[in-house]
């Protein structure tokens, strides 16, 4: 993140989604806190965003807020790269050299991949959380520091301590203050405003107007999974602003690899292909305050597309399995169940 | 030799979104093991669709069809 794009909640964090609004409430919660935070979320949910957020939001917002990962050093490295270094202590060590804690002094230390750190590492960890005070390699004084602590994780650190992979001890020391951040694939109704989002802060960037983006594209983006989370749909939203030369953003600016993987989510059509006899049905939205049995709206959606799809393909079983992407045992099982056989195969 | 049908069923995957975009892809030509296709609708004179769909799709193609070898656009973006 450039320094220039000063993070505030309503820039950085974007989604109306019911899990992102709760993950704002509890940010809102802790923001004078000083505990140690615990971030848990997928590559690319937004971690260091969200420690930035908790950062500026704490007393200590005018003090550093030093990020590190600690998944890019070796393991001897990242202790002299947390604690620093006294002139000395190893071959090449000329000078003393403050760690990112000493640096990160009435601030906030973000320590990222925490999953990464090594047993050996972790209770040297442990010890500066309990004590608040640390050790440089080579050093004989412990150092007083004050800084507050949020770390991140990919994976499940509870999981972990089952595994024997992370101190329990260093766990519940973490685990303070938990935020779990959902990936983007739980939470498609946000893509939208994410898209936005994005696009408008490169076209601004640029003293451009913010183009408009088509249906298509938003439902193609709503319907991808989007495994590298909000970080892969911010990269596809540059590329598109790079790209985009018409003033409307279109299929045609969207990478084919996502269309592809769109159009195998399972989801309604979006339009009829052109050689379809008619189109096929989309699902509608109940009443407001209406109850629905889900399982039977889902039987009924499916019944429904497996007879677009037989009508598509004049009633040919593979090309209709072939366009609801599953196989021609499996619709065959699907027409018997929905009860489609008599009323189709004629 | 890649058959016609196999083709115009990977296309005929991300055609939707083309379609609801007021374009298509339309398949021209088969020819060996390679195809002619061509892009209409407003995509269709925007070069850096050309490349997008063009190169996606092509690899889409020769994941699907081991013996796909070249996808071609006829009329090129003016």
């Amino acid at each position: 993140m450039s320094a220039t794009d000063a993070p505030t909640m309503a820039s950085l964090v974007v989604g109306r989604s019911a899990r992102m609004r709760a993950v704002f409430e509890f940010l809102r919660v802790i923001g004078n806190s000083e505990s140690t935070v615990l971030i848990t979320g997928e590559s690319g949910t937004g971690k260091e965003v969200t420690a930035t957020l908790v950062h500026e939001q704490s007393r200590r917002r005018h003090r550093p807020f030093v990020a590190v990962s600690c998944a890019l050093f070796s393991e001897t490295l990242i202790e002299s790269e947390l604690f620093g270094h006294e002139r000395g202590a190893f071959t090449g060590a000329i000078k003393d050299r403050p760690g990112r804690f000493e640096m990160a002094d009435g601030g906030t230390i973000f320590l990222d991949d925490i999953d990464d750190v090594p047993l050996a590492m972790q209770v040297k960890l442990l010890r500066v959380l309990q004590n608040r005070t640390i050790e440089r390699l080579g050093g004989v004084r412990p150092v007083p520091v004050n800084v507050r602590v949020i770390v991140g994780t990919k994976r499940d650190l509870k999981q972990l301590v089952t595994e024997g992979k992370f101190r329990e001890d260093l766990y519940y020391r973490l685990n303070v203050l938990p935020v779990t951040l959902p990936p983007l694939r739980e939470r498609p109704e946000d893509i939208p405003d994410l898209m936005e989002h994005f696009l408008s802060r490169y076209f601004r960037r640029r003293g451009e107007p913010v183009p408009a983006i088509s249906e298509s594209v938003k439902e193609a983006f709503s319907r991808y999974s989007w495994p590298g989370n909000v970080r892969e749909l911010e990269n596809a939203c540059e590329r598109m602003a790079q790209t985009c030369s018409c003033g409307t953003i279109r299929v045609g600016c969207v990478a084919a690899s996502i269309l592809f993987k769109a159009a195998a989510a399972p989801s309604v059509p979006l339009v009829p292909l052109s050689t379809a006899a008619s189109a096929p049905p989309t699902a509608q939205e109940p009443e407001h305050g209406v109850t629905i049995s889900l399982d039977d709206r889902l039987r009924e959606i499916e019944a429904r597309l497996i007879s677009w799809a037989l009508r598509s393909t004049n009633g040919n079983k593979s090309k209709a399995a072939a366009l609801l992407g599953v196989k021609r045992s499996t619709l065959g099982d699907r027409i018997n169940r929905c009860g489609l056989g008599a009323s189709t195969s004629a | 030799m890649v058959s016609r049908s196999d083709v115009q069923a990977v296309l005929d995957r991300v055609r939707p979104f083309l379609v609801a975009d007021g374009g298509d892809i339309e398949l021209l030509s088969v020819t060996g093991n390679s195809a002619t296709v061509r892009l209409t609708g407003a995509c269709a004179n925007c070069p850096s669709a050309h490349m997008t769909l063009h190169v996606g799709i092509e690899m889409a193609l020769r994941e699907e069809i081991p013996d796909f070898e070249v996808l071609r656009t006829a009329g090129d973006p003016s």
